[in-house]
């Protein structure tokens, strides 16, 4: 997916593991440029920056060199920098982790960060502003891909660690020379000299989304060597001449079976094998002087390619659909668009800096348990009706409907109705799932209840999972467990405590 | 918890331990969060096994044990592809139920479960059982061979700890130390640690001060690692730096091992401050006997150990020691075993000595 978990290396530290990189033009202000990188997937709300790693964004200055199936985008030498470093964690007075930071401007100029400061930081003049710290990830991916079946959203209410640069565009990239640049972003290490050999150039980088994950290590073809690691070491804009051809072999193979993956062939050999070569050239290519949208993503490599000249920036934008466009290419090269089973991520991006969503909540557990003397199914024949009153908080339960999808709504002895929805139910195994509809302070709520054996006795599980809503996280915790333990120990006098 | 010392100039580097711990949980409550949503998300039950053995190891949670059953259990219901018994043989693994780890494998091998992700399970439960050591070994320095990384290196490394081969174990993990190029703190201070152990309990003539480098290394680079804290204090107490060592468990209270109170019951006796230690001991008496309760398998060899010692109970040392023989019948689990029953047989011999248990273990 995208770049996430691309590699055994990027794997080991999730801060150094980047996921994707953006550019556009900031919809607040058409004069300005926004670069993008995210790391750590699925990180949680407490999620830091590596205090080692060189968090930078590289943007270098693009010509097309070739058009057709001779398709090339040659970059220069020189190389626009943004590069950000944090600090080991201060506490604030009530015991708050902090993280501080610095960014080094391409002009080496510094610009220092506090993490999660939702308005970032600018420079004296307002050329520069960058933001660090967790936000909603704006990826989504909702296919099992190796066999085009849709699904929902598979990173939904998934955050990121975000860093967002924010310049003028005129003063930055001198657009005098040209305005089309190749962006990447990559996460390097201490290039100190270890023991037994030189330091690692880098833990991850990425250009355009998906070049390892989809093309370097495609799912769909078994006991392929694993050439992410190789790929995350190679110098972006050069990568090695002599490793070049296994990449372009296996960007080749790769893209080859995409193809197929419909069963109709699109792509003519010549085609896979001139597109492989732009792949090779990583980069993501956006060009300033025209326009960028959620839909412009890849145009420019497809135009050229195809002859054109091409009418987009290209570029990223935060919600291009930028997995169906790529697979839509792929797959039918853009004969039928491949929309997957979520048309957006969890949260749309924003329109002002720092344009990537606020982060997602948590999603919070409470799990409790008990022992008891006495065989599973005779406990599971009291709790295991969707619709039995056996908790001593419920005063009557009303049911509407049968199977899967019948509600219950419960009368507590307090007066509260709620009302929940069996989705699951397997009486050879003992549990049911079922998921919360009205009545209390929660979204996204689910309840499994299981009896499971345990020695010559069984063990009771009441979990949920839930947002909270109205109310705190720790509130609705409270209440749940004591809910849940109320319960549970109620089953204690009926069938005795296991020993 | 506050690093004692700083890794040194020559050590790798890694991301600060404070920021790592963070993110470890970090990522371990991103994980849960996203099996709740969906329990088949491809990859999501193994990176939640990966970070709850993290934890386990790392930081010292024994309920990372039971929240890895809740998973198993969970997983196997929603999940029926040959995903469930791997990650079922993970999780019974981590907890010591070997015999239930193979059935699981056993099983993923019926379904067609890729021999490599067989064959990987099948050598570390073989090793933690100390079986068919000639295999493992060859197969340990295969591997080795193909990577040359770290996670290849500190296994061999054990492994050759485990044989008595102390000086190419050294090697071994010198070589994991050296050949690092992550930026993560926890294999290294995994590796730290290792050599801690080898130095500090498994050599013929332990060297306490250069096990004492290694645990300060681990603990630098991973200020929560109770383990190594716990294994430090306990050289400082020998030494009798008990302040040092109370310094060194007190952060580590928080983490729910109850070793961590057992050893500092121990310091606080040796300050003579008997009424604090013997709260200390119940509480770790009573932590160790919750573990048990659970994980009978996964903590004998610890509390055999307790029960052995402050705990004063040998005839349940023994009979926790004997569990662990019959599990896993390593030579350390055989000597731990032989050490317990020729105590407990002193112990009883003083009061009684027609209870006097026998010494032969069975393996």
């Amino acid at each position: 997916m995208s770049d996430h978990v691309d590699g055994p290396r990027s794997i080991g530290d999730p801060a150094a593991d980047i996921t994707d990189l953006f550019a556009f033009v900031s919809p607040a202000n058409p004069a300005r440029t926004v670069l993008a990188m995210d790391v750590f997937p699925s990180a949680g709300e407490d999620a830091m920056f590596s205090n080692i790693i060189d968090y930078a964004i590289a943007v270098r200055r693009v010509s097309v060199a070739g058009v057709g199936n001779a398709a090339k985008f040659q970059p220069e030498d020189d190389e626009i920098r943004f590069s950000c470093r944090f600090e080991t964690l201060k506490r604030d007075t009530a015991g708050k982790a902090i993280q501080c930071g610095v960014c080094q401007l391409p002009d080496g100029r510094e610009l220092l960060l506090t993490v999660n400061e939702e308005k970032g930081t600018s420079t004296s003049e307002g050329d520069v502003r960058v933001f660090a710290g967790l936000r909603s990830d704006p990826f989504y991916l909702a296919w099992d891909i190796g066999i085009l079946k849709k699904l929902p959203n598979l990173l939904q209410h998934t955050n990121v660690l975000s860093i967002v640069v924010e310049f003028d565009t005129r003063r930055v990239l001198d657009l005098a020379k040209g305005s089309l640049f190749g962006a990447v972003a990559e996460t390097v290490p201490p290039q100190k000299r270890g023991l037994l050999g030189p330091a690692i150039s880098r833990i991850d980088w990425v250009g355009r989304p998906e070049q390892t994950n989809m093309r370097l290590n495609n799912p769909a073809m078994s006991e392929i060597n694993d050439l992410r690691d190789l790929w995350n070491q190679q110098t972006p804009f050069a990568v090695s001449k002599v490793l070049q051809p296994l990449f372009l072999q296996r960007l080749k193979d790769s893209h080859a079976t995409w193809d197929m993956l419909d069963g109709k062939p699109d792509w003519t050999p010549e085609a896979i094998a001139a597109t492989a070569n732009v792949f090779l050239d990583d980069f993501l290519l956006f060009d300033v002087a025209k326009p960028i949208d959620d839909r412009s993503h890849l145009e420019i490599e497809k135009s050229t390619l195809s002859g054109h000249p091409y009418q987009t920036g290209g570029g990223r934008t935060v919600d291009a659909n930028s997995i169906d466009i790529l697979l839509t290419w792929l797959v039918n090269k853009d004969r039928e668009f491949l929309l997957g089973g979520s048309t957006g991520a969890t949260k749309p991006g924003m329109k002002v800096f720092p344009y990537f969503a606020t982060p997602n909540t948590e999603l919070q557990t409470v799990a409790e348990s008990v022992e008891l003397a006495a065989a599973p199914d005779d406990v599971w024949s009291l709790i295991g009706q969707f619709g039995g009153a056996w908790h001593p908080l419920t005063a009557r339960i009303e049911m509407t409907g049968a199977g899967i999808g019948q509600l219950r709504t419960i009368l507590t002895i307090d007066g509260r109705r709620i009302v929940e929805r069996l989705e699951a139910i397997d009486d050879a195994k003992r549990f049911f799932r079922y998921t919360n509809i009205a009545g209390m302070a929660v979204s996204h709520y689910t309840g499994t209840l299981e009896v499971r054996p345990k020695g010559s006795g069984c063990v009771v599980d009441w979990r949920a999972q839930f947002l909270a809503a109205n109310n705190t996280d720790r509130a609705m915790k409270v209440m749940l467990s004591t809910l849940f333990k109320t319960g549970l120990d109620s089953l204690k006098p009926r069938f005795g405590v296991a020993r | 918890m506050t690093a004692f010392a700083e890794p040194d100039r020559a050590a790798p580097s890694a991301t600060d331990g404070e920021i790592a711990a963070i993110n470890l949980e970090s990522a371990r409550r991103g994980a849960w969060a996203r099996f709740a949503q969906d329990p088949l998300l491809p990859g999501v039950a193994e990176a939640i096994v990966d970070t709850e053995r993290l934890v386990l190891q790392n930081l010292g949670d024994p309920a990372a044990i039971d929240r890895l059953d809740a998973l198993a259990s969970q997983f196997a219901r929603e999940d029926e592809s040959l995903r469930a018994p791997l990650v079922q043989a993970e999780v019974a693994s981590t907890a010591h139920r070997f015999a239930d780890a193979r059935g699981h494998l056993a099983r993923a091998a019926q379904m067609g479960a890729p021999r490599a992700a067989i064959e990987r399970q099948a050598l570390a439960i073989d090793q933690a059982c100390g079986v068919k050591p000639d295999a493992v070994l060859a197969a340990r320095r295969v591997f080795v061979r193909a990577s040359g990384r770290l996670e290849d290196l500190v296994p061999l490394g054990a492994l050759l700890a485990d044989l008595e081969r102390f000086t190419e174990a050294d090697a071994v993990y010198r070589q994991a130390f050296s050949a690092y190029d992550d930026v993560s703190p926890f294999p290294l201070a995994w590796t730290c640690f290792q050599l801690g152990m080898l130095w500090g309990e498994l050599v013929p003539m332990p060297d306490p001060d250069v096990a004492a480098f290694w645990y300060r290394r681990a603990v630098a680079y991973l200020p929560s690692y109770v383990k190594a804290r716990v294994h430090l204090a306990e050289i400082y107490a020998s030494q009798g730096r008990t302040a040092d060592a109370e310094a060194l468990l007190l952060p580590a209270l928080s983490s729910g091992d109850p070793e961590v109170r057992w050893r500092l019951a121990d310091v606080l006796i040796a300050q003579g401050r008997s009424d604090e230690a013997e709260k200390q001991l119940d509480a770790a008496r009573s932590g160790f006997d919750q573990l048990l309760e659970r994980h009978l398998l996964a903590f004998a060899d610890h509390a055999a150990e307790f029960y052995a010692g402050s705990g004063n109970d040998c005839r349940r040392a023994l009979e926790l020691a004997r569990t662990n023989v019959a599990n896993r019948p390593t030579r350390r689990a055989i000597k731990q075993a032989h050490a317990i029953a020729e105590l407990a047989g002193e112990a009883v011999s003083e009061s009684d000595p027609r209870e006097a248990p026998s010494v032969a273990i069975s393996a």
